[in-house]
Formats: C-alpha cells, sequence, structure tokens
C-alpha cells in the first residue's frame, strides 16, 4: 500500500520505541534494588548502577545513576564472560548464575563496588524440550552497588592503603549463584570478611534480586519480538550514539588540545601526582592520551582503566547534549591511550580505593581544561574536583549489645561556573550524585551527631560568574571512632577559566574541645568521644575576568 | 465495595467544581433522583472565583427555572434548594508553588541547618547537564534564620532553647521598619515584609516543644505559621523542612481565594443576584491524598491541597470502578485499574488496587512534599507533544509541547499569513509548523476535522500534513508514514509511563482494565493496552468531567504520622498506646468537620522495615503485622528475612469521614445495533494500510450498543479509536467498554 523505503537494517521509529524499552528495563531493575537493599549508602545515597549487555557484553543501556561506572560496567561483564566462557558446560556460564566480582584488576574499579553480572538465556525456539530450555545466551544484566564494608584495614573499606591487599576482600569472577543454587561457601566467605555481614548480604541479595528482574524483562521483550529483532535494535542503539558522537566531534575544530593538572597527593608522599591529557581530534574521530601522567603511585589514588574510560565517556557525553541512551556506542569513535603502570591505568597489586572516586575527579577536570579551547561555549570551569571521602567506623555502644558500624559519606562542593551562568554550590559534580545521609537518619543509625550542615559562603572563585560554594559538614562522635579521610584539592585550588578565579581549597579540621587541629587531605585518625571532624569542601572555578 | 454510611437521606444538592488551566469543570448531582449534570466554563486565571461563581450562578437559575416548570428536557431536580454542598478543588495553591507567587516566607531552624533547604540531597538534577541547576528554595538565605537549641534521636532536649534569642531573631523578620515602627501584622503587603514563617527544627517529631513554642510565638505576633512537627512529624530533615516551607508559602495564598470565595457565597445567599438566590454552601476542598477537607484546615495546610485536580480525577475512577463491581456481583472481584489521563501537554498515570497508591515520595516543581499523595506519575507526553528528529537521526516526540499557542500545526495558528494564503507553499518556508501527536491522529484521519471540540474549533489537516512531511523528509518517510511512527513512539513513553507504575512496582497489567479520561487519550488507549496486554479498556460519559465527579466521591480524609522508631518485638498493647493520641486526633477533627460518629473510620498502618534498611513498607495494624510485614516484602522485593530484627519507624493514621457516594443511576439495557449513533465511513489509515471505517457519535450511543472494530467513536470531549480485532459495547452507565483482541 505504501511506498516503503527499501528494508533498512532499522527503521528509526523502532529504534526510538526500543530505546525506550531497554531503558525502562534498567530502570526498573535500578528501582528494585534501591527498595530492597539494606544500607544506606544504596537506598539513601543511591551509590549503584544497573545495565543491559547484549551476547557480546556491549553495554546497550544503563539507567543513569553514577558516571563513574558508565565506563567501566562493560569491563565486568567482560570479565565474567573472561573468567567462565565456556557456555553450556557446567563449569561455563549457565541460566541461574549469578557472577560477583569486585576485583579491580579483573573487570572491577574499586573494591566496595561490587558487580554482580547475570547471563539471560533463552530458549533455542518458541516450543522448547524441557533439554533445551534456557539454553542459548541472549545478554547479560549487571548491577553495581558500593558496599559500605567489604573488610581491609579501617571500617568503610576506603583506606589510604600500599596495595590492594589492605583494601579489603578481593572477589575474582566467581559464581555466587550457580545454576540456581547460591554458592553458599563463597557467601560465608565473602561474609566472614567483612565488618556488617547482615548489611552485606541484604544488599547482595537486592543486586541478585533487580538482576532476576532485568533478566524476566529481557527474556519477555524476546519471547514478544524474536531474538533476531531485539539483537537488531541492540546493535541499532550502540550505532544511534556513536552516530551522535561522531556529530559532534565533526562539529569541533580538528587539532590538539593539551591540559594538565595534579592530584595533591597520593596520602603517603607529601608529592604532588601528574595527569596530563592531549585530545587530537580528527574529523569525526578524537584521540585522548594519557601519556606523560605521573606513574603508579604508593598509595590509593591509582585509577585503573576503567576507570579512566569512564571519565573520558562521562565528558563526551555531556558534549554530545541530547538524552542520548546510554552504552557503549559513544566510545567508538574515541580512541583511550593511558600507559600501563601510571596513575590513570595502575598494574596489581597497586591500592585503588581512591583511584574511583578521587583520580576520577581530576581527570574529568584535565580533559575538561582541554575541551575549553575546543567548545568555550559549553566548557565550565573546575568543580570541586573530589568527592570528600569520609568514613567512620567504631563500636556502637548505645545498646546493651555493642555492634560495629562502618559510616561512609561523600561530601558535595562547588560547580564551576558556566560561560554564561554562576556554578551551584553544595552539589555533587561530575563522577558522582549520590544523596546525602540525612543527619536524622544518620542519628539514629550511628552514634554521631551532626552540628553544621551548611554553604561554605565565599568559597566559590571569582568571576564575571562565580563558582559555586563548598559546605561545611561538622560531625561529632560519641564515643571512640577511627576516621579515614580520602579528600582531594586541599592543596591545589578548581581552576578558574578565562580569567576567573580559582575556588577556594578544602579543608579538614579536627575540633577537640577549644582546639582546631588541621587534618591532612589523605589518612586515618582515632578519634575521641565529643571530638568534631570538621569538614569544608573547595568551591567551584569562577569563569571570566571580573 | 461501595460505601454505605448511615445516614438520613441526604437531600442537598452537590456540586464538584475543579478548577483547571482552560476549563473550570462543574458536576452537579441530586441525590434524591440519582441525576447527575455536568458543564464546563472557560478558568478565569485572573480570579478563579469568578468562573466558580458564573458556574453556581447557572446551576441557580436553573433550580429556579425548576421550581417554576413541572419537566425540563433532561430531568427534574427534586432536591431541596435549600443547601448546596460544595466540594471544590483548584489549581491555586499549584500555581502559587510553581509560577513562585507564594507569600514571602522566613524559615527558622535549628543552628547550622539554615542551608538543608537549599543543599536538598546535594545531587543535581540531570547527570550530563553541566549547567543543570536545582530549582533554587522558596525561602533565600537571608530569611533562613537559626536559633540556638538541639533535639537528639530520643527526644532529648541537648540545648535548651532561650527566650531572649527567640525575641533576638523575630525582630529580623520584621524586615525594614516603617516610620511608625508598627508590628510586623501592619506592614504586610509590602514586598520586604514577611508573610509566612516556616518553623522546622531538628528532630522536632521525637519532641515537638521547641518547635510548638516558637510557633506560638510567632502565631501570637500575627504570622502564619507553617511548624514541622504539625504538617510532617517524621524523620529526614530535608524532606520535612520542603513540605513544611511549602505549606508556608502557598497557604496564605490559598487562604486569602478561599476567604474570598466564601465571601461571596454568603454575599450570594444574602443578596439576589438577577433575582436568583443562591442557597447557603457548606464548602469543602479536595486534597491530593483523594480525600477532602473543611475551609479552615485547606487554609493552614494548602500543601495537602496541591494536586487536587489529579486526584479528583484518580477518585473519579476508582468510584467508577467500585460502581461497576458492585454490578458484576462477583465475590472475588477486586477492583484493579490503571487510570490513564492524557492531556496536551502532559499525561498522568496511576493504579488503583483495590484502592489509589499513596506516595510520600511525591515531588512538585522541585519541592519534594512528602505529606501523603495519590501515586500519580506524570510525563511530558500529550497531544500536543512536538515530534523532531535528533542528532542521532531517531524520530523523538516530545517532551516539549506545542502547547495551546501556537498549537499543532493544524490549529492552524501560524500567523495571519500562513492562513491568508492558505496554501502549503509558504507554509513550508514557514519553519515554526510544529508537527505534533494532534497533527499525526489528524494525518491518519481519526480526528474529524469539522468536528473537533463538538466542532468548535476547525483543524487543518493539509497543515498537518505538512509539518509531518518536513519532519519525515529526512529519514525519507512520507507524511502518513511518519504520521504512524509519531504515534508509535507517543505510545510508547506511554507504554514506559504505564509500566514504572504496574510492572515498576510488581503488578501485572493483565491484571487490570485501563481507565482513560482526558481530552486526547481515547486515541492511544486502545493501542496501549494491547501492547501491555490489558484485556478491557473503559471510557466513562464523565470523562472530560472526571475530576469534578471524583471530589463529589470523594470522602473526608485527614492523614496522621508520628516517627516512633520502635523494635519490632514491642507489644501489641505499647503500639497501641502510641496510637491512641493520633486516633483521638482523627476522631476529634472528623467530628469537628461535622461527621457523624457512625461514618468515621480510623485506620491504623505501620511504616516497617528490617533494621538497617532506610525505606520502609506499610502494613495494615493487626495482631499479624509482623507476619504480614514478612509476606509483603517477599511479595515487593522477592525475599524476606523471616527472624530478621524489624523496626518500626512510623505510626499511621488515615482517619475518614465517610460521605454517601453518588448513585448513578442505571439505564435498560437495549438493542446491540448501533446504527442510531452512525455518522459516516471514512478513510484512516492503520499500520497496514487505509480502510474506510465507521464513525459513531458517542452522545447518541445508547446501552447494550455494541461496535465491532475497527471504528471510530466522536465525542465532544473526545474521539475514542477501537482496532480491528476489539470490540466496544456500551454498558448500562453508558460507559464504552472495550474488549482488547488479543
Amino acid at each position: 500500500m505504501f511506498n516503503f523505503p527499501p528494508p533498512a537494517p532499522y527503521d528509526p521509529i523502532r529504534l526510538e520505541v526500543f530505546k525506550h524499552r531497554f531503558a525502562a528495563i534498567a530502570e526498573e531493575m535500578g528501582a528494585v534494588l534501591r527498595k530492597a537493599s539494606y544500607s544506606p549508602n544504596i537506598k539513601e545515597r543511591r551509590d549503584y548502577s544497573c545495565a543491559l549487555f547484549d551476547a557480546q557484553g556491549r553495554m546497550i543501556a544503563q539507567a543513569a545513576h553514577i558516571p563513574v561506572h558508565l565506563g567501566s560496567m562493560p569491563l565486568s561483564v567482560g570479565a565474567a564472560i573472561e573468567t567462565f566462557r565456556v557456555f553450556g558446560d557446567p563449569k561455563g556460564l549457565q541460566a541461574g548464575d549469578v557472577i560477583a566480582l569486585n576485583d579491580p584488576f579483573r573487570g572491577g574499579t574499586h573494591l566496595p563496588d561490587i558487580t554482580l553480572v547475570t547471563p539471560v538465556f533463552i530458549p533455542p525456539h518458541p516450543n522448547p524440550s524441557p533439554k533445551e530450555r534456557g539454553t542459548q545466551l541472549f545478554g547479560f544484566v549487571a548491577s553495581r552497588a558500593h558496599h559500605a564494608d567489604v573488610g581491609g584495614i579501617t571500617p568503610g573499606s576506603m583506606p589510604v592503603a600500599r596495595e590492594i591487599y589492605q583494601e579489603g576482600l578481593i572477589i575474582p569472577p566467581i559464581k555466587l549463584v550457580s545454576a540456581g543454587e547460591t554458592n553458599q561457601a563463597a557467601m560465608d566467605l565473602l561474609l566472614a570478611n567483612v565488618r556488617t555481614p547482615e548489611e552485606r548480604l541484604g544488599d547482595l541479595k537486592a543486586q541478585i534480586g533487580a538482576n532476576q528482574r532485568g533478566m524476566l524483562r529481557l527474556r519477555e521483550m524476546v519471547s514478544e519480538h524474536g531474538q533476531a529483532e531485539v539483537n537488531r535494535y541492540m546493535a541499532a542503539m550502540l550505532e544511534y550514539t556513536e552516530r551522535m558522537t561522531r556529530r559532534l566531534l565533526k562539529n569541533l575544530p580538528d587539532g590538539e588540545y593539551t591540559f594538565s593538572d595534579y592530584l595533591d597527593d597520593d596520602g603517603i608522599h607529601d608529592q604532588p601526582v601528574l595527569i596530563k591529557v592531549k585530545v587530537k581530534i580528527e574529523g569525526d574521530r578524537a584521540v585522548v592520551d594519557f601519556t606523560g601522567s605521573a606513574p603508579q603511585q604508593k598509595g590509593s589514588v591509582n585509577a585503573v582503566y576503567a576507570i579512566t574510560l569512564s571519565a573520558v565517556y562521562y565528558v563526551f557525553r555531556c558534549l554530545i547534549g541530547l538524552d542520548a541512551p546510554n552504552n557503549a556506542g559513544c566510545l567508538t569513535p574515541i580512541e583511550v591511550i593511558a600507559p600501563e603502570g601510571t596513575v590513570v591505568n595502575a598494574r596489581h597489586p597497586a591500592a585503588v580505593a581512591g583511584g574511583n572516586v578521587e583520580t576520577s575527579q581530576r581527570i574529568v577536570d584535565v580533559l575538561l581544561g582541554a575541551l575549553a579551547a575546543v567548545a568555550p561555549e559549553r566548557v565550565p570551569a573546575a568543580s570541586q574536583g573530589t568527592m570528600n571521602n569520609i568514613t567512620i567506623g567504631g563500636i556502637d555502644q548505645r545498646e546493651e549489645k555493642p555492634r560495629p558500624f562502618a559510616y561512609y559519606e561523600t561530601i558535595g562542593g562547588g560547580m564551576g561556573a558556566l560561560p554564561n551562568s554562576d556554578g551551584s554550590s553544595a552539589i555533587h559534580s561530575h563522577m558522582t550524585n549520590t544523596l546525602n545521609t540525612p543527619a536524622e537518619a544518620l542519628e539514629y543509625a550511628y552514634p554521631l551527631r551532626v552540628l553544621r550542615y551548611e554553604i561554605r559562603r565565599g568559597s566559590g572563585g571569582e568571576g564575571k560568574y562565580r563558582g559555586g560554594d563548598g559546605i561545611r559538614r561538622d560531625v561529632q562522635v560519641l564515643g571512640e571512632a577511627q576516621v579515614t579521610l580520602l579528600t582531594e584539592r586541599r592543596v591545589k585550588p578548581p581552576y578558574g577559566l578565562n580569567g576567573g578565579q580559582p575556588g577556594n581549597t578544602g579543608e579538614n579540621i579536627l575540633i577537640r574541645g577549644e582546639e582546631e587541629i588541621p587534618l591532612p587531605g589523605k589518612g586515618a585518625i582515632e578519634l575521641q568521644a565529643g571530638d568534631i571532624l570538621s569538614i569544608r569542601t573547595p568551591g567551584g572555578g569562577g569563569y571570566g575576568a571580573k | 465495595m461501595l460505601k454505605n454510611p448511615q445516614s438520613t437521606p441526604d437531600t442537598q444538592l452537590r456540586i464538584g467544581i475543579d478548577i483547571g488551566g482552560t476549563f473550570t469543570d462543574f458536576v452537579i448531582f441530586d441525590p434524591s433522583s440519582g441525576g447527575i449534570e455536568t458543564f464546563k466554563l472557560p478558568s478565569t486565571p485572573h480570579d478563579p472565583a469568578e468562573a466558580v461563581l458564573s458556574g453556581l450562578e447557572r446551576i441557580g437559575e436553573r433550580l429556579s427555572i425548576d421550581s417554576r416548570q413541572s419537566s425540563v428536557d433532561s430531568g427534574q431536580w427534586t432536591v431541596s434548594s435549600e443547601r448546596w454542598h460544595i466540594i471544590h478543588g483548584s489549581t491555586v495553591a499549584t500555581n502559587a508553588l510553581l509560577e513562585r507567587k507564594g507569600a514571602r516566607t522566613a524559615l527558622i531552624t535549628t543552628r547550622g541547618f539554615k542551608d538543608v533547604l537549599q543543599i536538598r540531597r546535594q545531587n543535581r538534577p540531570a547527570l550530563y547537564d553541566f549547567a543543570a541547576s536545582p530549582t533554587p528554595p522558596l525561602i533565600p538565605a537571608d530569611l533562613r534564620l537559626e536559633v540556638d537549641e538541639r533535639v537528639d534521636y530520643r527526644g532529648e532536649a541537648l540545648i535548651p532553647l532561650r527566650e531572649e534569642q527567640l525575641d533576638q531573631v523575630f525582630a529580623q523578620l520584621e524586615g525594614p521598619q516603617t516610620a511608625d515602627n508598627r508590628p510586623p501584622s501592619a506592614v504586610r503587603g509590602q514586598p520586604s515584609a514577611v508573610e509566612s514563617v516556616a518553623v522546622c527544627l531538628l528532630f522536632s517529631f521525637a519532641n515537638s516543644a521547641h518547635e510548638q513554642r516558637i510557633a506560638e510565638k510567632l502565631r501570637a505576633a500575627g504570622f502564619f505559621v507553617s511548624a514541622s512537627h504539625e504538617i510532617l512529624p517524621e524523620y529526614r530533615e530535608y524532606e520535612r523542612a520542603s513540605t513544611t516551607a511549602v505549606n508556608a508559602y502557598v497557604s496564605p495564598v490559598l487562604e486569602s481565594y478561599l476567604t474570598k470565595l466564601e465571601k461571596s457565597l454568603t454575599a450570594y445567599s444574602q443578596y439576589p443576584i438577577s433575582n436568583i438566590k443562591l442557597p447557603t454552601s457548606k464548602l469543602q476542598i479536595m486534597q491530593s491524598n483523594g480525600g477532602s477537607i473543611s475551609v479552615g484546615e485547606a487554609k493552614n495546610s494548602a500543601a495537602r491541597c496541591i494536586l487536587s485536580g489529579p486526584a479528583g480525577g484518580v477518585v473519579g475512577c476508582q468510584y467508577l470502578g467500585e460502581l461497576l463491581e458492585s454490578n458484576l456481583q462477583s465475590p472475588t472481584s477486586n477492583l484493579q485499574f490503571l487510570t490513564f489521563d492524557m492531556g496536551g501537554t502532559s499525561t498522568d498515570v496511576s493504579l488503583i488496587a483495590g484502592e489509589p497508591r499513596i506516595t510520600t515520595e511525591a515531588e512538585v516543581g522541585g519541592h519534594p512534599i512528602a505529606i501523603p499523595l495519590l501515586d500519580i506519575h506524570t510525563i511530558g507526553a500529550g497531544g500536543g507533544s512536538i515530534a523532531y528528529l535528533d542528532a542521532g537521526g531517531a524520530l523523538r516526540v516530545g517532551p516539549q509541547s506545542a502547547g495551546a499557542e501556537p498549537g499543532p500545526a493544524c490549529y492552524g495558528k501560524t500567523g495571519d499569513r500562513g492562513r491568508e494564503m492558505g496554501g502549503l507553499v509558504l507554509l513550508s518556508s514557514a519553519p515554526r509548523l510544529l508537527a505534533t501527536v494532534t497533527d499525526a491522529n489528524l494525518l491518519l484521519g481519526r480526528i474529524p476535522p469539522d468536528d473537533f471540540l463538538g466542532g468548535a474549533m476547525p483543524l487543518y489537516p493539509e497543515l498537518a500534513e505538512e509539518a509531518l512531511r518536513c519532519v519525515g523528509e529526512e529519514l525519507g518517510l512520507s507524511p502518513i508514514e511518519t504520521a504512524l511512527g509519531v504515534i508509535e513512539i507517543a505510545n510508547a513513553h506511554m507504554e514506559r509511563a504505564l509500566r514504572v507504575i504496574s510492572v515498576e512496582r510488581g503488578h501485572d497489567p493483565r491484571d487490570f482494565t485501563l481507565l482513560s479520561f482526558g481530552g486526547a487519550g481515547g486515541l492511544h488507549a486502545a493501542d496501549l493496552a494491547q501492547r501491555l496486554h490489558i484485556p478491557t479498556v473503559l471510557i466513562s460519559p464523565y470523562a472530560a468531567t472526571l475530576s469534578a465527579f471524583g471530589m463529589l466521591a470523594a470522602d473526608v480524609v485527614k492523614d496522621y504520622t508520628q516517627t516512633v522508631m520502635l523494635p519490632g518485638h514491642c507489644s501489641t498493647e505499647e503500639i497501641s498506646n502510641r496510637f491512641a493520641p493520633l486516633l483521638q486526633k482523627g476522631w476529634g477533627n472528623l467530628l469537628e468537620e461535622g461527621i457523624g460518629e457512625e461514618n468515621i473510620v480510623l485506620q491504623r498502618t505501620l511504616d516497617m522495615r528490617y533494621r538497617g534498611q532506610s525505606y520502609e513498607l506499610n502494613i495494615p495494624f493487626g495482631e499479624d503485622f509482623i507476619a504480614a510485614f514478612h509476606r509483603t516484602h517477599r511479595q515487593t522485593y522477592g525475599y524476606d528475612r523471616a527472624g530478621g530484627e524489624i523496626e518500626i519507624v512510623n505510626l499511621r493514621v488515615r482517619a475518614i469521614g465517610q460521605v454517601p457516594s453518588p448513585k448513578i443511576a442505571q439505564r435498560t439495557m437495549g438493542s446491540a445495533d448501533a446504527s442510531g449513533a452512525l455518522i459516516a465511513c471514512r478513510p484512516v489509515t492503520f499500520t497496514d494500510g487505509v480502510h474506510d471505517i465507521p464513525f459513531y457519535r458517542g452522545e447518541l450511543l445508547q446501552p447494550g450498543d455494541q461496535i465491532p472494530g475497527p471504528a471510530i467513536v466522536v465525542r465532544d470531549d473526545t474521539t475514542i479509536l477501537i482496532n480491528v480485532g476489539d470490540a466496544a459495547s456500551v454498558d448500562p452507565y453508558l460507559n464504552l467498554v472495550l474488549d482488547i483482541g488479543s
């Protein structure tokens, strides 16, 4: 009846329809995980991500939760495939398996992020015999959550360590659930090595539940549209995002742009750590080269490749500017060079807890610094450039039965000013977007008291447009406790652009009685009952001369 | 179950009035005859009461005619005209919030926490947008004031409140002093003077003494006060502060509107206007929780009335559902509805499983409102959603909307030049011709161009075609193919919204009936039902005024809550004791509202969780509440932890004052022959090609009529598409029931 064009690989209408369907699956997984999980870290702070993959492990859709998980989730699935590649074999991937991992050198990022990967098998044809049921690998679903404690030398597992063995329990890709049966030995071993086993168990169960929901929905989609069709649109999603990236790159002026900045220190030596980038744009392709960045460090600021990839992904994803689907296609036209053995691609057994949360922010800073010359109308001055990771642990003595506790929090700061507006104050920027723990929730849950939670006025950089202000958060410990600080921009401030002033550096202060004792940006400190930990986060850089 | 409150036969004429953006809707119910009438008047945004009063005049006029004549064409009102009962919902509070035209408001809070309102939960609204910044707080920094005081989680006062400091803080509320140094209450209306104060202290839900003292002093000084322990005594300081601030900000605006309306109503009942004297009226205000409250209460807690219109719609659906269920007389039947309200710019969906779902996580205009509201999910897709091609080459629809101006391309509002020439040549060079969902429906023949809104508004199919041609060209698609695509994508948006409220929350759409109302929904409901495997779609004859209709059916509902943080093993006696003050409050307040004791129902529920979790499940309080919690947890999240430690976080009491429901008369079922309503056969495009299909006039359909698909039913307020393989029938209540083929 109509003159339809010759059969294209896909049509633009179904593409949009499938985009919604894939995204809805990832979103639904996220809803299940958030609702069913235990720890405030997942529920209140929403430090998790869920995503959907094709059979090759390419990410098709991710619910927009935490940017630092973006580029790195596919590597987790890749590691699961790598480890259990023999499909059908009982030792290989099977229906009903759930692979758990957190090893940064085998698909993870840092140890608290535990990723669960579930292969999705489907029957080979509509009427399978009982034997054939669920025999063909169709894709994967995965969920990643930041667990508040995975063992190691300090509560909260974000220590300033020297090697990964001190940071907590390392989980290489293992079957936590095998053909539907929980691997109790693995689970027991895992729970025996963490400070809050009940919470871990609850959170892991919630992750398994989220994956099950994702698997169910993907199977439903296949039974409705057929395998070939879903496959076709999975591939189409990747090409679609790739086209968007290519269009962005094509519109940027060709050339080489370099920028460098420093981490304050690695927490062990008092030396700045260089991160350097050269972005080369050529037509609809780009090369992002970190050659020249500092070698990997003794302390925990080392980023594994997955982190660097995530940061690159994040920056280009923002520049695309539209609500493009979050998938692997974004990075296809971009080559990322990060020499092994450097702080942006650390080798085993480097300590990496801070690479995920701190170094990732600095990688974004240098990328944006380089791209400011390319897209001056869109790129903001430096934001606070840290997540201000604070972990407080100890024994809660408030009830008859003392309980160990581990409280982990990140604190927002100033956003960099934009070419046409002030930066937002007191907010998380770039690679994280976790919520705070309400003071009232915190005080029920832990022997802590929040004394101040306010905007640190005047901390944003001056300029034609002002950088956003940081936060001051003062927390009093009601008993003895151990604090771990993993914070940045305490020495080198967030830069301004085009004549804008830098934002203020952050400060960590211990208030003991009348005394104010400055604390380092990174380190572990023993606190006495009544001590107040006062964290003042950096402001964003200003834009333009005033 | 239909409510059947014991009361003396109600003879008051009941009037539901819903002020919307475009129209003010009236539904009048005569309890003695069961007659229902509806009409719409254009809204009067400069003074919303104007439309309300014109409508009431019209009803008064009609009554006085009835009392003189023995019969009128559409039935007669036999009620006593002594007293009217008006249930009213409006967008007054909503608009004050969204347009930020509320009262000048200050905040008083605990030292160290004045920025909680601005820091929010410290997350940014969009992940991949450098420029996305959160909604600025309703109360600016210089009006957020701190006092030295502190209460801990057990309710123990660690730092006492100091009276002399309060006086200093209050002095800052007065703004610049006037020459004669008048008290603050006297300088109101000046832009710099604070009118309203939100008081939100840390842990005030555990011990409200400090808040009470501050509120008392402020009230004595003449300020409007919203205290957090009154509006939301629950933990989580940001959400509580936000709710309290919203209430302080919008209440004075709603108060002044309602005071004015009350005065006018009194005046109308005392002095006849154009020979019509209106009776005295009892006025009730619709809330977002699906119940109504007295005017006095509404003036103090406008935050409870923010989404009254959509809530009325859901209650209307609930009522229609109950009516149908009661008719089925099946003991196992169980009310399961997905409500679908598709308008011009947005679509509201909600789920009714026995009762409408309630949420405490609502956000309006970027401000969390944590009091219980009907859980209505809104997306930016409607008839006016704009279709365009994005950078990746995908066809997109919305969320931008063409609105009423310029509206869809087919409205012909592209400027006089375009219309004068009437031709496509000129218009193709007019870039602002916006292709929308409505244009797609028109081009596919699904909306009769000469019969839109009862023929009140001519549509221009050639403009729709041109607009769609522009969008489709780059894709190599014809305008018709583009139109089919636009519909499919719009449906994908709405399908996702329906999935969010059903499957994401553990419900299977196959167990539900889709109840469609709103002007744009009728053309999409059947497609959506098919995609989601929903077996039945129901379209009410009152679809266009369902919100006002729901207000008539709404009970008086008051919600009370208290954070308690009790261990799960504490005795039912102890829990009962903690409930007692809430129950007393609920009971007392309903009596004050004039509800008879026999019509009061008090429901007790617990917000529970496993220790360590930080979200709660709401469980009815009874002997076996622990078992019920485990069971519900398993149902909702797929697992439980029998034997795990449990916490009781909040106590909730819902106090319901049952109001007799309107009883709609059933019509006798006639023959299956719908030909009496047939208007014409016209070509309509479907995915498989063009079919000549019958068009029926909805207003002429009779109970018992059967219409096999494909067909289109045209009504003044909406157009309904019946697909091939589906079948429609008219039930005794004049509902159009679509049976969706597999």
